[in-house]
């Protein structure tokens, strides 16, 4: 077993192997185990420590500190400031999200086909047979019926009362005990996050894994990509240690994030205009219906149903979310007493969103100490969907009996009365008015057949270099619309394959 | 964060004003005041990142002078009465001026996490408290 954490300075690190893939999330572990899988010598390189379900902290403090990238401060700019949660841990996101499993849908890759000149039939088909693997290999299942807790039960009977489709969520989790302890990591295992599978098993295949390892530069040699270097930094002082350096005879694997890949290329001096373009997300927010029972919503699954049936149109994405009761503390408005009254009500609260599948672009560039400056706002089009979805939410939590709606639009009533619903339809188009996060991020180094518009190619390959290749979100160039978890990591096997393909025998 | 500057005693008296005055013990439920505030904020200072804390302390100034914008007057929060000053702190949070709503929160979140992951706290909503916080991470 080879895990290096940490090292102090002046205990250097190098190492040499086929393949090194930055970072550890969806798309780089699905990378590297598949090229661990093909015979080949991997190591992954993770900015994050290695934390397992005995290490998680338990509360929002806790994960914030040991999970969260930058602690969760990190801000998309544009008109209004939307915090963009991702991790940084071996397992990535995927150790803090809700392990939500959509299958790519199909005018997805004939939208990439006809727009970039990739995908197709022919990507689509390989995408979804890596999606049956991962789904056997990650226990992907639906929310079992005792861990489903009685807000998703709600949201299930309010979609029925408004007359539209909803479904629940299918995940990468085995055996689900309804914790609600998905966004601080599951400390019952039974999520199956990338840090408990896939990482491990790139182990067990005589690879390696490079953790607490923020990586400064990808090398090059001319234009062919040749390794990585960087510099440890300590999981808790964040005290820089040691410098490392990964050699890697065949290719650099880059799957640091959409935000952390494009400044990351940026930084090593990639050149192409299309970097750090074409950024997408799916911002959303939530509601809270007030119900007359107690929901306790932080029992059962942290995000059990949801709903695809507004993908198209008007572009949305409906799902119960629970978090945190501290997150609700400061979620809710108000200040002093009057707050304090307002959160009497928690367990008769439960908050249900919407993701915007939305159509606004912007840009990722490398800031100052390497961290990603994103700049990201909605156009009209995209307020009047992401208003629209508030109205839909706040539609269904009526529709599931509550006796009131909590929007948190800042100048509008803080709760409204189940016939006053329709108010949100009016509700201002400033995004500055609402509590909103960048969820599911997507491009920066978008796919592509043309090198003046497209960082890399169907395969992930940056056009002009050699042996380095894009593997996560940053490639996808599109906004899918659904949870965008189980086609990163079908898309990372599907270019580590095409790497294994090109390499000599 | 570097201990032993030299400023952490008057700065964490602010924050902690600024934290008891949204948070505040109610008959019902213990205020933040109940909690071990101090212990808190020194953790939060030692743990957490310089622009975090940087946000913090912004968050504070922009609380401690803006009771002319909440309850019109020209005075620092800790000057107010303790009436004025919860309707300050209600205030406050819905201004409707963008970025001192964006300070305010950033109070009220880290207050948040300290209030809201406090065992009495939580008892009184029926939720278990959480376990030690083990710290740790794989180190071969």
């Amino acid at each position: 077993m080879s895990h290096i954490s940490h090292r102090e300075r002046g205990n250097d690190l190098e190492l040499e192997v086929d393949y090194v893939v930055v970072g550890s999330g969806a798309g780089g572990a699905a990378a590297a185990v598949t090229l661990a899988r093909g015979g080949a010598k991997v190591a992954i390189v993770e900015a994050g420590a290695w934390r397992d379900p005995e290490d998680y902290p338990g509360s929002s403090y806790g994960a914030m500190r040991d999970l969260f990238d930058d602690w969760g401060s990190q801000l998309a700019r544009g008109r209004a400031l939307w915090p963009i949660v991702q991790a940084r841990t071996v397992g990535g996101t995927t150790v803090i999200n809700s392990a939500i499993c959509v299958r790519t849908p199909g005018d997805i890759f004939e939208q990439w086909e006809r727009e970039r000149g990739v995908g197709g039939d022919a990507m689509a088909e390989r995408v979804w047979a890596h999606q049956d693997t991962l789904e056997r290999e990650l226990s992907v299942e639906e929310v079992p019926k005792d861990a489903r807790g009685h807000s998703n039960r709600l949201a299930m009977l309010g979609a029925k009362g408004a007359g539209y489709e909803s479904h629940w969520i299918h995940r990468y989790v085995k055996d689900c005990d309804g914790a609600g302890q998905c966004l601080q990591g599951c400390r019952a295992g039974r999520k199956r996050s990338t840090n408990l599978n896939y990482v491990p098993e790139v182990l067990r295949l005589g690879g390696y894994v490079v953790s607490s390892a923020p990586v400064k530069r990808v090398l090059f040699e001319d234009q062919r990509a040749v390794g990585v270097q960087g510099r440890f930094q300590h999981p808790k002082t964040r005290r820089r240690g040691a410098d490392f350096r990964v050699r890697a005879r065949r290719a650099v694997v880059v799957a640091a994030s959409a935000t952390h890949s494009p400044a990351l290329l940026q930084r090593s001096g990639v050149r192409s205009k299309a970097l750090g373009e074409g950024f997408r997300a799916h911002p959303g927010t939530g509601v809270f219906g007030v119900y007359d029972e107690p929901v306790d919503t932080n029992t059962g699954a942290t995000q059990g149903w949801a709903s695809t049936a507004f993908r198209e149109d008007p572009g949305l994405k409906l799902e119960t979310l629970s978090i945190p009761f501290e997150m609700v503390a400061s979620r809710l408005s108000g200040g002093g007493k009057n707050l304090i009254q307002r959160i009497r009500e928690y367990r008769h609260i439960c908050m249900w969103v919407h993701a915007v599948r939305a159509e606004s672009v912007g840009t990722v560039r490398n800031g100052f100490f390497d961290k990603p400056v994103v700049k990201y706002g909605l156009n009209k089009k995209d307020m009047l969907r992401f208003r629209r979805g508030m109205h839909l939410v706040a539609q269904t939590h009526v529709a599931a009996g509550a006796k009131k709606i909590i929007p948190g639009i800042q100048g509008m009533p803080y709760e409204l009365r189940p016939d006053q619903v329709d108010l949100l339809l009016e509700a201002p188009l400033d995004p500055r008015r609402y509590i909103a996060i960048l969820s599911h991020l997507f491009g920066g180094c978008t796919m592509g057949d043309d090198p003046a518009t497209a960082l890399t190619d169907g395969s992930g390959r940056v056009h002009g270099y050699t042996n380095l290749v894009v593997a996560d979100a940053s490639v996808i160039p599109s906004n899918l619309g659904v949870n965008p978890q189980h086609t990163i990591m079908a898309l990372a096997m599907t270019f580590a394959e095409d790497l294994l393909d090109d390499a000599p025998a | 964060m570097s201990p032993g500057l030299g400023y952490e005693a008057p700065v964490n008296s602010f924050i902690e004003h600024a934290m008891t005055a949204l948070y505040p013990r109610t008959a019902e439920l213990p205020g933040i005041e109940d909690t071990d505030l101090s212990g808190f904020l020194e953790k939060y200072r030692s743990e957490s990142t310089f622009m975090m804390w940087l946000g913090l302390m912004a968050g504070t100034f922009v609380f401690i002078a803006t009771p002319i914008l909440t309850v019109y007057l020209p005075l620092p929060s800790f000057l107010l009465s303790a009436r004025l000053l919860d309707k300050h702190a209600n205030r406050i949070t819905s201004t409707r001026f963008y970025l001192v709503r964006q300070a305010i929160f950033l109070i009220k979140l880290a207050a948040g996490l300290c209030w809201g992951s406090h065992p009495d706290v939580r008892r009184a909503f029926a939720m278990d408290p959480y376990p030690p916080d083990p710290g740790t991470w794989k180190t071969s």
